[in-house]
């Protein structure tokens, strides 16, 4: 599971907790391999495991993901969708804001705190900025909210879960039946990342290279 | 074909943020690869005379100040339908917005709503096979991937720091145009900004940071940052993102965009990946040492030196030679 999205279900399953009749849909876009993300999830507590299939393997440029979930979501009403702030992989940040768009909901990105202010219908949120500071809102639900790391510390999935998890069936939705956007983006080429300092490799032994950092922090004048 | 750049410009409490001129650079560089195209940069808010001003002067591009009642501060909502309607008047081929944490909160949203495509994370503008592309950082940094948009109107969000500012010397200022619209939050309403209490840090004022990360992998070999650390005289122990969210150090010694930015004489990385996250927070640094079992650890690219070695074996070693080095002096 990607570590942002278990920010994400962790949090949904504190609204459960808050309040109990909430149902926690996980939802999914990929290959067969999405499968384990979803047992995991239901592992942690997720009440139903989604997956939009696709056997396409290779990229999958945001605008794709996001109008497959929104297809999805679309007919089921949900109150409250909660993603990651980005993927560990593709590290785009899109996904979240775009179904938000797509299903005309409000937004609010980076979410390193949240409330539910069941009087109003609203949902109070601190969204990270840099340097320390954070932007207050108050959002009327239905809405989306991405997570940032670090707003609750995820729970394991519980043995007795996963096994019952393993039994639990998935709804497997074809993405074809599903539609696509017109725009897209394609990856030209994949390089590495260039050399913004020396970056000399020491060589040898753990000792060899130790002795060799002392002298090199001792001729740059490091006090040691 | 005239192809148009606009610039979001980004600004708070009436001040111009620094990205703002990095963007003013990246759209001049992203002119150069389009002939007959112009800029012009938006600026909203609600008292934003100055801030216009401002930036026409340092930038020489044209501004369009759009004053709109109400709007104290950056307001995802507001933002959105404002700069829908005035896009999609214009119809600009590229629009220029912040990788920060305001510009990525309406970035992609609007370009949803303008029917344009949208590329974050942009380090560098690059060309291949004559199409124009962006490189931006994936997997944690490891590799760049150059992303082309087929799309008549493109949203690019611009990584911090990676754009040299447009010329500070502009000849003339850039004429400023005032424009006046209303728009009212209807489903999010702002409370604010509130600053975490947050210790001045000793880490912004360090000579030298010993800076941990993921690759610690427990909570016991921080004794080992903290020891290493306590070889030099000024010193501070900071860490990456991922080490503060576990609960292991406090975030006032986070270094990186949200948390500290920092630069000290000499910067030891020990197990940090290296996502540009971070590293925007320590490129300043004098002198980067660090320590990875990784060799593929994007660290090493902004590293003056480089170990590939596991640190909770290496910094005992580290630190046991210094100690004999130190002992046979005084005898």
């Amino acid at each position: 599971m990607n570590r942002f999205d278990g920010f994400a279900l962790e949090e949904a399953l504190r609204v459960r907790e808050e309040i109990p009749d909430t149902c926690i849909d996980v939802v999914s876009v990929g290959p067969e391999r999405v499968e384990a993300v979803l047992r995991r999830s239901l592992g942690m507590g997720a009440d139903h495991g989604v997956h939009i299939f696709t056997e396409f393997d290779g990229y999958l440029d945001p605008f794709t993901t996001a109008a497959w979930i929104a297809a999805y979501a679309r007919s089921r009403d949900y109150d409250l969708i909660l993603t990651g702030v980005m993927s560990g992989d593709d590290m785009n940040g899109q996904v979240g804001p775009l179904v938000a768009e797509m299903l005309h909901l409000p937004c609010a990105t980076s979410v390193i705190f949240r409330r539910m202010m069941s009087e109003s219908g609203r949902i109070y949120v601190e969204r990270e900025m840099e340097g320390g500071l954070r932007d207050v809102l108050e959002i009327k639900l239905p809405a989306l909210l991405t997570l940032q790391s670090g707003i609750n510390q995820p729970r394991y999935p519980s043995l007795s879960k996963m096994l019952r998890a393993n039994k639990h069936p998935l709804d497997v939705i074809p993405s074809v039946s599903l539609e696509s956007p017109s725009i897209h983006l394609a990856v030209m080429q994949t390089t590495l990342p260039k050399k913004m300092r020396a970056g000399r490799i020491l060589e040898g032994t753990p000792q060899e290279k130790a002795c060799q950092l002392l002298d090199i922090l001792q001729r740059h004048l490091i006090p040691i | 074909m005239f192809q148009s750049i606009v610039v979001i410009a980004e600004h708070a409490e009436g001040q111009v943020r620094p990205i703002t001129y990095e963007l003013a650079g990246f759209a001049r560089t992203l002119q150069k690869e389009m002939p007959s195209s112009d800029i012009k940069i938006i600026v909203t808010g609600e008292r934003i005379d100055s801030v216009a001003e401002i930036i026409a002067r340092k930038t020489g591009l044209g501004v369009f100040s759009i004053t709109v009642p109400g709007l104290a501060g950056y307001h995802a909502e507001v933002y959105k339908n404002i700069l829908t309607d005035v896009l999609t008047d214009w119809r600009p081929s590229h629009v220029c917005a912040a990788h920060s944490t305001q510009g990525m909160d309406f970035a992609p949203g609007l370009a949803a709503r303008l029917g344009a495509a949208c590329v974050t994370g942009i380090e560098a503008i690059v060309k291949q096979d004559e199409k124009l592309c962006f490189r931006r950082a994936v997997s944690g940094g490891k590799i760049m991937a150059d992303v082309f948009a087929d799309s008549p109107m493109i949203l690019l969000a611009v990584q911090p720091g990676c754009f040299a500012p447009a010329p500070a010397d502009a000849a003339a200022p850039g004429p400023v145009k005032q424009l006046r619209m209303e728009s009212a939050p209807e489903q999010s309403f702002s409370r604010g900004i509130i600053r975490k209490i947050m210790h001045a840090s000793a880490v912004t004022e360090a000579d030298v940071i010993v800076a941990a990360g993921r690759g610690i992998g427990d909570k016991q070999y921080l004794d080992l940052i903290y020891r290493l650390a306590a070889l030099f005289p000024e010193s501070a122990v900071g860490g990456s993102r991922i080490v503060c969210d576990q609960g292991w150090l406090d975030y006032a010694q986070q270094i990186g965009v949200t948390g500290c930015t920092v630069a000290p004489d000499l910067y030891i990385a020990c197990g940090i990946s290296g996502a540009i996250q971070h590293v925007s927070g320590m490129r300043g640094s004098g002198f980067v040492v660090s320590i990875n079992k990784d060799s593929k650890a994007a660290v090493f690219n902004v590293s003056d030196v480089c170990i590939v070695e596991d640190l909770t074996t290496f910094i005992p070693i580290l630190i046991e030679i210094h100690e004999k080095r130190c002992a046979a002096k005084l005898q």
